[in-house]
């Protein structure tokens, strides 16, 4: 029994629709991320789920009871804006307490569970200060110390990092899965960044247009995307996606990616040959030099390069196709711009997608 | 040689809008005006509310200091018509801020007709003081008038509102409140669209009911524009004269005659220019004092946000 079902929600402005068929499943207890670029449905989905949104059609299960018709002060969820959407105009203390006010819950125990919470946030100095005064970073800490102090039995996390700079994301990362392990928490969060899906979810549910695309534990995700939509959003550098066509080779299929061919090593791939397809792979994938034992040895252009301090970034040219590949940073240094190299690819770390529909083959 | 210069520095024109001549030339019509309508005027009716003074007189005005003063503290009159300005400034500031409000908030919503609704509601405050005493006093006159047709429907007997003391206070607040709820409506309306919406969607998901989001979070935003539209409302309904004039002319008896009726009275009906003088700085000195108490809580509150 899932703790947080969402079944074929529905929600249109106007002509526009914003969800539509959202579906997934979330357990209790479970860091779950959805991940998905701008205007794909993140923030509606959310807010559908907190009841901010009336749905068209479809419906929201939470702890065995059906929330769809639901007010939102009933639901039992807890949400952290974007913007923060702190009370400006109040202390952090009375923001702290704010969740707490109605419960009749005495004022010695708001004293208490405010205490509590700006400990474990580490706001304690800021808590007689306006929201205002604070940095990008505590306001963060503010708005998840709200939505926390009741104990909520969901969290929403609307893209709570955006917000805040490089660094302090970094942290927060951090800061959050320290939060769901000593909390233990059912917590939801949308993010446009891969990184922060990856890194945070124990489940990402990748989504486009308002749909679930893929729902997948991160590594998975990673190893085999479903389709090119996924390939391309998980990973960075996104993963390269070149133009080909299914050939027959020498004891099984082989891909013609027109400036090269490739065996594909495993037997029997249900591909027909001829057949157009994208063959992707990613840029960590690619190794530089001349390695026969591994793979297939291609003849490559460096066409530009990105140091990136630890690692350098190389903008490959393969024929006439582009394609990223990413070396440790001593290794970088040595390439020069215009330059030709050789560069082994793995037929096992290749990923073949249908040319039309970007759907996974094989 | 001196023509050829004169003709190089150019004509008067010239010499006015030179650039360190420019800006006081071009304030100087305004100042003149300024002075010479309110300055002076003010200035000497102040004087003369020293002097022993008739308009319709040619008598030379002869120094009496503060009697007229003391004459206004202690006339009775004065107190009982300070009453009645009290009395309908109160319930009309009362009733503008609730009706302001109401109208307030239904215009914060996005409704059919909404733009052309305001601009309906929008109206009255447009038009002058002289056409709305008109026009309330032809919908109040007792045999055609539109109030006293709607009661005969139900009580076969025409109504004459202006006719007793209560009823005529009730007309004239009627009269003003309808005329300026929109303004108060204005600055509310302001207030109320400036709450960011994403405040209320967490008050929602922090579980505040309706009544408490009305509390915590509208009511800050909008308090310090109440409070405003009070201190204008206040100020503008003591000095109220052309709708209670114009309706009531202060009757019946002296029921609804208030302090700027009676001054008006005192100036222009019984020719006592010093002692009118001398109640209009009473007046003032009134208003100002109310004019810093609400700047003192306006500032009080900018503090407590702030």
């Amino acid at each position: 029994m899932a703790h947080l079902r969402v079944s074929d929600v529905v929600r249109r402005y106007g002509s526009v629709t914003a969800l539509d068929g959202m579906s997934f499943a979330v357990e209790e207890g479970e860091f779950y991320c959805i991940l998905g670029p701008s205007s794909a449905g993140k923030t509606t989905t959310l807010r559908a789920i907190a009841g901010l949104e009336p749905l068209e059609s479809g419906s929201i299960e939470f702890a065995g009871r059906d929330m769809t018709r639901a007010p939102v002060q009933g639901r039992g969820m807890a949400m952290i804006f974007q913007t923060f959407a702190l009370y400006p105009h109040m202390t952090v203390a009375k923001n702290f307490a704010y969740p707490l006010e109605r419960d009749g819950v005495g004022r010695a125990e708001i004293e208490q569970r405010v205490g509590e919470v700006a400990e474990l946030l580490r706001v304690t100095h800021t808590l007689n200060r306006k929201p205002d005064t604070l940095s990008g970073g505590e306001q963060q800490r503010v708005a998840i110390g709200r939505a926390l102090v009741r104990r909520p039995k969901l969290l929403l996390l609307d893209e709570p990092l955006t917000n805040l700079d490089a660094k302090l994301r970094h942290d927060t990362r951090a800061e959050f899965k320290r939060l769901h392990r000593e909390l233990g928490m059912t917590m939801l969060y949308a993010t446009p960044d891969q990184l922060e899906a990856l890194t945070m979810g124990q489940r990402v549910a990748v989504i486009r247009d308002g749909r679930v695309v893929q729902i997948e534990t991160p590594r998975h995700l990673y190893e085999r995307p479903l389709n090119t939509y996924v390939a391309g959003l998980v990973g960075a550098p996104a993963m390269n996606l070149l133009r080909g066509r299914v050939a027959a080779g020498n004891g099984g299929a082989m891909l013609d990616l027109g400036f090269a061919g490739i065996d594909l090593a495993h037997g029997d791939t249900g591909l027909t040959p001829g057949e157009p397809v994208v063959v992707g792979i990613r840029p960590h994938d690619i190794r530089l030099g001349a390695d026969t034992g591994r793979g297939r040895v291609l003849e490559a252009q460096v066409h530009l390069r990105e140091p990136l301090g630890d690692v350098t970034v190389v903008d490959l040219r393969l024929g006439d196709a582009a394609a990223k590949m990413v070396v440790r940073e001593e290794v970088g240094v040595g390439l020069v711009e215009g330059s030709g190299i050789e560069v082994t690819i793995d037929p096992a770390d290749l990923h073949v997608f249908h040319a039309e529909t970007g759907t996974r083959l094989g | 040689m001196a023509a050829v210069r004169s003709q190089e520095e150019g004509g008067f024109f010239a010499w006015m809008m030179a650039p360190e001549r420019r800006g006081p030339m071009l304030v100087a019509p305004a100042l003149i005006v300024l002075f010479v309508m309110n300055i002076f005027p003010l200035l000497w009716s102040f004087g003369l509310s020293f002097f022993n003074y008739r308009a319709n007189r040619q008598d030379i005005p002869d120094f009496v200091g503060l009697r007229f003063y003391e004459r206004v503290l202690t006339d009775p009159d004065v107190w009982e018509r300070f009453q009645t300005t009290a009395l309908i400034v109160g319930s009309s500031v009362l009733v503008q801020l609730i009706l302001g409000f109401l109208l307030a908030l239904m215009f914060a919503n996005q409704f059919p007709l909404r733009r052309v609704l305001l601009m309906l509601v929008l109206a009255p405050m447009m038009l002058s003081f002289v056409s709305v005493g008109v026009f309330f006093k032809l919908y109040y006159e007792p045999t055609f008038g539109l109030l006293s047709q709607a009661v005969r429907v139900f009580t076969g007997s025409t109504y004459a509102i202006l006719g007793s003391p209560t009823g005529a206070i009730i007309a004239i607040v009627i009269a003003d409140a309808w005329m300026w709820a929109p303004f108060v409506m204005l600055l509310v309306l302001a207030g109320l669209v400036s709450v960011p919406k994403y405040l209320y969607e967490a008050a929602e998901i922090d579980r505040a009911s309706w009544w408490r989001r009305f509390r915590t979070i509208t009511f800050p935003y909008i308090r310090s524009l109440l409070l405003l539209a009070v201190l204008f409302r206040t100020i503008e309904t003591f000095k109220l004269f052309d709708i209670v004039y114009i309706i009531t002319e202060g009757g019946p008896g002296t029921a609804t005659e208030t302090i700027a009726v009676y001054t008006y009275r005192v100036a222009f009906q019984f020719f006592r220019t010093s002692q009118s003088s001398a109640l209009a700085y009473i007046i003032l000195f009134v208003v100002i004092v109310l004019t810093n108490l609400y700047l003192y809580a306006v500032k009080q509150r900018e503090r407590e946000v702030s």
